[in-house]
């Protein structure tokens, strides 16, 4: 009876185990949440004076594993221990989750209008930093600079000039290219020669809505009024020049996309394929793209050049861009001041150190968006960049559109290229969505 | 020890239910009620401020058209994939009771879809879709034919066949125990009084195994009303946004377009939805079984 017994007692524990067990993983994670902070800034506190180490959010993808190396390199080295995490949630859902849990990251990687939201409340100040003063893309919010550029990247028509030349028999000059006429010309030329399509449009809503789109705002004198004046009814859309001057570069590029039957159905990757290895010579993107782009047999001749418009204005000739993916560091009382101290440093590591310099252009191959870094860029794409940086023929980008505005609005972009709404009838639908839509505060 | 006592009763719950109870309590409940208060405020889900708003969230809600055209997308799809999960699973599941060669071998194998995660699924999937497929009719029709994910229809068709393929099998596996819960001895019977197989089946196996319906019905109906993970993987709700579920609403309005209260307050009513149309159909279902 007693064996009985026992055996129950023993059966009910290992049960009671099993179930907690298995909840094991996911309930040490939020229990933070709920439960006091303290613990934690007792034991950061209690070593001040040692380093006592960042932690690093990352949010791109394609430089992850530098930045583990950098981190090991970079922790042996100064005695301060980095730790990079990343994410491929949405960045502001996964900061989200890491504040509800009272353990954000000392360094966060975000994108500008993240910064934007958050920096007033979660950000520390930065005013001051020896960096500052070296770059034109720092991002401030009032008197207060918040946010670190990590690199610079814009937006244009990549193009490969190899494929062009296979044809035309001459050395490509983007710099020929300057209306829709001569873009609209070459394409001929080219289709002409033998290559079937010249063009591959990304489908993408990011690309369309966020990318392609925003350009009628960034190029008008003045974005925040224009938008304005779309949400009054004071601007038609429509009749809108430079949209019209846009969509029009725009027709050239869809109807000679090698996807014309199916251009909803082109997929990313094959896309930058042909256009890596020269079955298509055009493609409407940014330098960010190189990392897609070197995973097939590319040539080293490939560039990027301002879209062409017909439209003459001080927009012309340049492309769209600037800074991209912004450091901030945490302000709460969950990183220590040593943490803080510890993350300015790194900061600065990377702008003033020879090694900093060289993880970000070298390792990373980022376009460097600090004039004190002078090293060369690594690939085809990022070197015109840093030319266009230099020559400071970047329209900037507009960082304030709502959250929703690239997945809505390139909706409707996507409806356009589809040939499933004519151009007015897009310009209705963007003007509907900003009927309710509010510009972030800036 | 008196086995009647109040206290016995409790300690005896406490030390057989409690640990679940806790973490239940801790995992869905404290969450829910949590998730409850969120909907009266204007939580973007990250700032430190939490606005009280009262019903705005709510009047939000009822006044968004696209989360309506979600439900309504989702009502349609999982309409669809109900009927036919349920038609394919007891198709399945009578031909692998019949008694034909390797049955064993094929009720695993209808199985093993749904051992494949959504995630896994959708991408493998949409590779079929866009690849396999498009290669299949271009060459078939000589020119280049969009792939059926890049058209409005083809979208929301391309998700009911996915959630068939993967769900069938499990479906099938409830239906299996139906038809082995009935006796042959019953069966025997009504062809000794002159029913031809057909009938056999509609009159005398299919009221029996009402309870196989009820259960694989209910469980096919909440599963399509919040799907997510095939929608994400296989078309993102794209082309157009056509094919956005409510699930995948409630998630961009609370994470990517920031606005958590509103969210919240959206997957509230996708609860309540799916909880009415999920309870209704048990209750009807229970009321006609009949216990062999």
């Amino acid at each position: 009876m007693k064996k009985r017994k026992i055996a129950a007692i023993l059966m009910t524990v290992v049960l009671a185990v099993g179930t907690l067990a298995g909840c094991g993983g996911g309930s040490s994670s939020s229990g933070g949440g709920s439960g006091d902070s303290s613990a934690e800034a007792d034991s950061s506190d209690s070593g001040s004076g040692d380093a006592e180490g960042i932690t690093i959010f990352n949010s791109k993808m394609e430089v992850q594993s530098q930045m583990e190396e950098m981190a090991e390199k970079y922790s042996e080295e100064k005695g301060v221990p980095v730790e990079v995490y990343y994410s491929s949630d949405t960045v502001a859902a996964h900061l989200a989750t890491k504040y509800a849990s009272n353990d954000p990251y000392t360094i966060s990687m975000v994108d500008a209008k993240d910064v934007y939201s958050l920096a007033e409340e979660h950000a520390l100040d930065l005013t001051g930093e020896g960096w500052v003063d070296k770059t034109t893309q720092a991002i401030s919010i009032g008197d207060k600079v918040y946010g670190f550029p990590v690199c610079i990247e814009a937006r244009g028509i990549i193009y490969n000039a190899d494929a062009i030349k296979n044809i035309t028999g001459e050395d490509f000059d983007p710099s020929s290219i300057k209306t829709k006429a001569d873009f609209e010309d070459l394409c001929k030329t080219l289709v002409d020669g033998g290559m079937e399509a010249p063009t591959g449009v990304m489908k993408e809503d990011w690309s369309l809505g966020a990318h392609y789109l925003a350009q009628v705002y960034e190029e008008q004198d003045d974005p925040d009024a224009f938008i304005a004046g779309i949400k009054d009814g004071s601007v038609d859309l429509a009749k809108d020049e430079k949209y019209n001057s846009l969509m029009d570069t725009f027709d050239v590029l869809k109807d000679n996309n090698y996807a014309k039957d199916a251009a909803i159905s082109a997929e990313r990757e094959v896309t930058e394929q042909k256009l890596a290895e020269g079955e298509i010579a055009f493609m409407f993107g940014g330098n960010w793209d190189w990392s897609v782009l070197n995973a097939y047999d590319y040539t080293e001749n490939m560039g990027m050049m301002p879209v062409p418009q017909d439209m003459e204005d001080d927009f012309s000739g340049k492309l769209v861009g600037g800074g991209s993916k912004y450091f901030f560091i945490d302000s709460s009382e969950n990183t220590s001041e040593t943490q803080q101290q510890e993350a300015k440093d790194f900061l600065n590591w990377l702008v003033d150190d020879e090694e900093g310099q060289s993880f970000i252009v070298n390792d990373c191959a980022l376009v460097p968006a600090y004039s004190n870094i002078t090293l060369e860029v690594a690939d085809p794409l990022g070197k015109s960049v840093k030319e266009y940086t230099d020559d400071d023929l970047l329209v900037p980008n507009y960082n304030y559109l709502p959250d929703d505005h690239y997945s809505i609005c390139g909706a409707s972009f996507q409806k356009y290229l589809a040939g499933e709404t004519d151009r007015d009838g897009l310009a209705k639908e963007i003007t509907d969505y900003w009927g309710t839509a509010e510009v972030g505060e800036h | 020890m008196k086995r009647n006592k109040l206290s016995y009763k409790v300690s005896q719950f406490l030390m057989f239910a409690g640990p679940a109870a806790l973490l239940f309590l801790a995992v869905v409940i404290i969450p829910f009620i949590y998730g409850l208060y969120l909907t009266f405020t204007s939580w973007d889900g990250i700032a430190k401020e939490k606005p009280w708003v009262g019903f705005a969230n709510y009047a939000a809600a009822f006044g968004d058209g696209d989360y309506w055209m979600a439900m309504l997308r989702t009502g349609i799809y999982s309409f669809f994939a109900v009927i036919l999960v349920n038609i394919v699973a007891f198709t399945l599941a009578y031909l692998v009771t019949s008694g034909i060669k390797g049955q064993n071998f094929f009720r695993a194998g209808f199985f093993v879809p749904n051992l494949i995660g959504g995630i896994v699924l959708g991408y493998v999937w949409k590779f079929v879709f866009n690849r396999a497929f498009v290669a299949i009719g271009s060459a078939l029709s000589g020119t280049t034919v969009p792939s059926l994910l890049s058209t409005t229809g083809g979208a929301m068709f391309c998700l009911i066949l996915v959630t068939v393929w993967q769900y069938a099998g499990y479906m099938m596996l409830i239906y299996v125990a139906g038809f082995m819960s009935v006796s042959d001895a019953l069966k025997e019977a009504a062809m000794i009084d002159g029913c031809i197989p057909a009938q056999a089946m509609w009159n005398v196996t299919i009221p029996l195994m009402r309870a196989s319906f009820v259960q694989c019905i209910f469980l096919s109906i909440t599963r399509c009303f919040v799907v997510y993970d095939v929608n994400l993987s296989l078309t993102k709700g794209e082309p157009f946004n056509t094919s956005v579920m409510a699930a995948m609403h409630v998630y961009n309005q609370a994470f990517t377009y920031k606005n958590y209260g509103l969210g919240q307050a959206e997957a509230l009513l996708l609860f309540v939805v799916c909880a009415v149309v999920g309870v209704t159909q048990v209750y009807i279902g229970k009321k006609g079984e009949v216990a062999a």
